[in-house]
């Protein structure tokens, strides 16, 4: 030998061993130590909870007509790690999917969180696309799809104002929601019934325990672990009746305005309808901002819902408030004739009655019936504005209705002290009294104010809370809970007062000088009061509101058409319309 | 007595088996990694019997090939081997980086060619007559044989396999001859740079060196020459380090692989220290680790196979793996003290020091306490350029074994 090296061989044995006892300890440290941790670890990685979504309750109309059901739809997911390693697999896809590559790169790029975590890339594909995709499986790793579950709606009526739609829980609802079983990416009720209803329509979700790879694929179902199958959301039977509905959603498809219908039997709201609207699908996925913007600032505000949450003046329907003031006070004497020539002066001031030429000598019925100006405004000096204040509030105005809708709006009834406090005191004049009792000014109503209105006057007195859900049901067991309905009895006015209002409002749609005359439906004693309501942003808006029949009523209603007109020639036609389906109906019914 | 010495009989069997038992532990863990992928898995596991067989015959072949004739092919070798590098550069194919060679239907990894080639060459020119280490020229020629390899590695790139030359320099040229203290004032300045970032690493690490300078007992001024130059490093450092810009930091650590992609290497840090830990003491058994067969794991069939096997056979079966590597690294340095040809002795200690290398920064990796590379783990992990490179130097290994008495 060369040199001896066995010193050095001694040395490197050393080196070995102390580098060895590194590993070994280490290694000790993980799988002795540290035990516990990553086998919990290892655990947690294999099995993994799936979250199986249940079906949302379906949305009935009064006759057990299906208005709101689910379909199945399939989304599209992509594992990054694995997808984004093949160009060939990208260019593949983006040619199925009809997208272009680097736009496909892009958004999974900005989407993903990690690169294992899947990134829902298109959210609606049909089954076309679907099929092209199961067909290239093995040239699409990290491709997958998910079904998920989808509105639409059967019976054509999409009324997002009253349905209200579905969209991605966003994180404040995920605070609100904290103990429940909410979790991020999940649908959830964003308005109408979909948002009031969403503990009912929900459900409870299911749970599964599967054992998955990296990639989150199924690799086997662990059943011994338990699990639990989704419980499905209840099923709505609505008070709407889907064809006084789908009539009132056709004629104005191309109007503003609303319409509220209710029975004043119960409470029962047979048709709630506001345009113009939008289509509920847009915001099942994502909305850009630009979409956002348009609906937002759009001139007509369809996001706003105008039969409960949107605020009008009433026109001259409003008169009938200060009608029952006066009858109650006594300070209109039905006998009592005015005489209206087309105006009426306060101070130096000229108010104009509608019609310029003036009705003549009118009493009372034929104020009402003529929905004369200037009859009210001669009586509003002996009312006063305190009564008439006192009068709107007992007839609930500027109160919410209380009706299982989110957003409602209480709408305004001045009062002395609010103008007081608006204009400072003695600093305002009586106009602003003449204004209100014509239903203008600043006094503000909502169309479904104006329908509980009118089921008052119909009912003598009494009212129910206006509702839209009549039961809801378990799907599998069939056990029904019906809503629940309280009533007011309205103080302080009295049999006779209404009724002489009524024969008024009778008169309106079938008097020979009325107003309404296109309400009048054969064999039913129509009641009604229309109103052309001036605004200073256009054309006025078109008012009526009614009941029928006269004296047991069965249908009250408030149609409001924005800028369409004079009340009598735009919104009782589509009164009449409303009437006519209803006891046509009801006829039909009774004859079988 | 030739003869005798060239039988069967001189033949370390035990050395044999242990290498035998270590290939097929990385069967096992081959099989039970890729059992999940059905029909690809079992390809990979019967290509790694094929290529286990061959290099079984790879190996015998070396045994009984005369050492002569590699001291007389070494620069051969070595020079085909750097040529292939060059090829691979330019026609190499690979997932991001040009690592093999296509010759038909196998593919081939000329760095695992170059790891013999280089330890081949290192020990003959180690070994030549006149070769006087206290020539800067002799230092310089060999620095620049692994530097070649090193540097063509590097660029396809392949840190983890381009380490293996570097590591392979100063502990071959020590082992040639160069004086201990010489290796240690050149590993010093190292240490203290790398320690140079933490208050306490640095006081160890001047510590250390202090005494081992005060123990040598050489001049004072030898002493305070590489005292004053250690602490010199251990200042500067962290002032040039501050100096660079942020971008230069990262480049600098991403190219010693101390920053990775946290969605990458990282994740395989995390998920390689999942399988290990849960292996616990026994481990979960064989085809029952559910990290390998849920495929947490990327590359455990190749990089990380000691995954496979800390999770299904636990700390003992880690246990029993080191073990054979150590008798494996023992008998290797025992030979290379004994064998009476210089060159037979380099290129055993030059085989140990590649082993050495790849046990500790392959293990060291899935434990993390290494940063993550890409090295395959010696005669367990799959591909068959490494199994043969490995089986040769250990045909070399045994080869010199049964020569030890031999001049030549």
């Amino acid at each position: 030998m060369y040199q001896d090296l066995s010193n050095l061989k001694r040395l490197y044995i050393l080196f070995t061993l102390v580098l060895f006892a590194i590993l070994i300890v280490r290694t000790g440290q993980l799988q002795l130590y540290q035990w516990d941790k990553y086998f919990r670890e290892s655990e947690k990685n294999r099995i993994r909870d799936i979250i199986i979504e249940p079906l949302r309750g379906l949305i009935f109309d009064r006759n057990g007509e299906i208005l709101v059901d689910n379909r199945p739809n399939y989304s599209v997911s992509v594992v990054p790690y694995e997808f984004l390693k093949a160009d060939s697999a990208i260019i593949l896809l983006s040619e199925i999917l009809n997208q272009r590559p680097d736009a496909l790169k892009k958004k999974i790029n900005k989407d993903k969180r990690g690169n294992f975590s899947p990134v829902k890339i298109n959210r609606q594909i049909d089954f076309k696309v679907l099929s092209a995709i199961e067909e290239r499986r093995l040239d699409l790793p990290g491709v997958f799809y998910n079904t998920e579950s989808r509105r639409y709606y059967p019976g054509g009526i999409k009324a997002p104002h009253l349905f209200g739609y579905l969209g991605e829980i966003t994180s404040a609802e995920l605070k609100k929601f904290k103990n429940t079983n909410y979790k991020q990416g999940d649908s959830i009720g964003k308005n109408g019934i979909e948002l009031q209803d969403e503990e009912y329509l929900r459900g409870t979700p299911g749970v599964k325990y599967i054992e998955v790879d990296v990639l989150g694929r199924e690799v086997r179902n662990l059943t011994d672990l338990g699990g639990r199958s989704p419980d499905p959301g209840r099923d709505l039977f609505l008070t709407i009746h889907a064809d006084i509905q789908r009539y009132l959603e056709d004629v104005m498809a191309d109007r503003k305005g609303a319409a509220v219908v209710l029975d004043p039997r119960n409470g029962d709201v047979l048709a709630l309808m506001s345009k113009p609207d939008y289509d509920p699908e847009i915001f099942s996925n994502p909305l850009t901002p630009e979409t956002w913007n348009q609906l937002v600032n759009h001139e007509n505000k369809p996001l706003y819902n105008r039969a409960s949450q949107s605020l009008f003046p009433p026109g001259s329907t409003y008169k009938l408030v200060l009608a029952a003031a006066g009858l109650e006070t006594g300070d209109i004497n039905l006998e009592e004739r005015v005489l209206c020539t087309g105006a009426h002066r306060l101070g130096n001031r000229l108010f104009h009655c509608w019609k310029k030429t003036g009705h003549g000598e009118v009493n009372f019925m034929a104020a009402v019936e003529q929905s004369c100006n200037v009859y009210f405004w001669e009586k509003s000096r002996d009312i006063g504005l305190g009564k008439w204040s006192e009068f709107s509030q007992n007839f609930q105005f500027g109160k919410l209705t209380k009706i299982d809708l989110p957003n409602e709006s209480p709408g305004l009834v001045p009062t002395k002290e609010y103008f007081d406090q608006k204009y400072g005191e003695k600093k305002w004049t009586r106009g602003l009294v003449l204004n209100l009792v014509v239903g203008q000014g600043d006094l503000l109503t909502t169309p479904l104010q104006m329908a509980q209105f009118a089921m008052i006057l119909g009912n003598e007195g009494v009212l129910f809370r206006p509702h839209l859900v009549k039961k809801n049901q378990d799907p599998l067991t069939g056990e029904v809970v019906f809503t629940k309905v309280d009533s007011i009895q309205i103080q302080g006015i009295s049999k006779k007062t209404y009724r002489t209002i009524k024969q008024g409002m009778n008169l309106v749609v079938n008097g020979v000088k009325g107003t309404a005359k296109s309400a009048r439906i054969r064999g039913v004693t129509v009641c009604g009061k229309t109103g052309t309501a001036q605004n200073p942003h256009g054309n006025d808006h078109a008012w009526f509101i009614g009941f029928a029949p006269m004296d047991k009523p069965e249908i009250a209603f408030c149609i409001m058409v924005e800028n369409g007109g004079s009340g009598g020639a735009v919104a009782a036609p589509i009164a009449g319309g409303v009437l006519s389906i209803y006891f046509k109906n009801k006829n039909f019914a009774s004859r079988n | 007595m030739l003869s005798e010495h060239r039988s069967i009989r001189h033949l370390d069997f035990k050395l044999l088996t242990t290498v035998v038992v270590l290939m097929l532990c990385g069967l096992i863990a081959i099989y039970s990694a890729t059992f999940v992928d059905s029909q690809a898995g079992q390809l990979n596991f019967k290509k790694q019997m094929i290529w286990g067989m061959f290099g079984l015959l790879v190996l015998v072949g070396t045994i009984f090939v005369p050492i002569r004739f590699f001291n007389k092919y070494a620069y051969t070798i070595y020079g085909t081997s750097i040529f292939l590098l060059f090829v691979v550069l330019i026609i190499g194919t690979g997932a991001g980086a040009e690592r093999w060679l296509e010759l038909g239907p196998i593919r081939i990894q000329p760095a695992e060619l170059a790891k013999v080639g280089t330890v081949l060459a290192l020990a003959k020119y180690l070994s030549k007559e006149n070769c006087n280490l206290r020539n800067f020229r002799e230092i310089a020629i060999s620095f620049s044989l692994v530097f070649l390899p090193f540097l063509l590695v590097m660029k396809q790139p392949d840190l983890g396999s381009a380490l293996v030359f570097l590591a392979l320099i100063l502990p071959i040229l020590h082992w040639a001859g160069l004086s201990s203290m010489v290796l240690f004032v050149l590993l010093a300045p190292l240490l203290s740079l790398v320690c140079a970032f933490n208050y306490y690493t640095f006081l160890i690490a001047m510590l250390i060196i202090s005494s081992v300078l005060f123990l040598s007992q050489r001049s004072l001024t030898f002493f305070l020459i590489n005292f004053i130059l250690n602490i010199g490093v251990g200042v500067v450092t962290p002032i040039i380090w501050n100096l660079l810009k942020e971008y230069q930091q990262k480049r600098i650590l991403t190219f010693l692989g101390l920053v990775t992609d946290p969605h990458g290497l990282g994740y395989q840090v995390i998920q390689s220290k999942v399988s290990i830990g849960s292996g616990g003491f026994l481990g979960k058994g064989f085809l029952q680790g559910t990290q390998t067969h849920l495929r947490f794991l990327p590359e455990q069939h190749t990089d990380f196979i000691f995954c496979v096997i800390g999770e299904e056979f636990g700390f003992l079966g880690i246990f029993v793996v080191l073990t054979l590597f150590f008798y494996l690294i023992f008998k290797g340095l025992t030979v290379a003290s004994e064998v009476k040809s210089k060159f037979s002795s380099l290129l055993v200690f030059g085989g140990v020091i590649i082993f050495l290398f790849q046990i500790v920064v392959n293990i060291g990796m899935t434990i993390g306490i290494v940063p993550v590379t890409g090295l395959p783990l010696p005669l367990l992990s799959y591909g068959g350029s490494s199994l043969i490179s490995n089986l040769v130097i250990v045909g070399l290994l045994l080869n010199a074994s049964r020569r030890r008495f031999e001049y030549f």
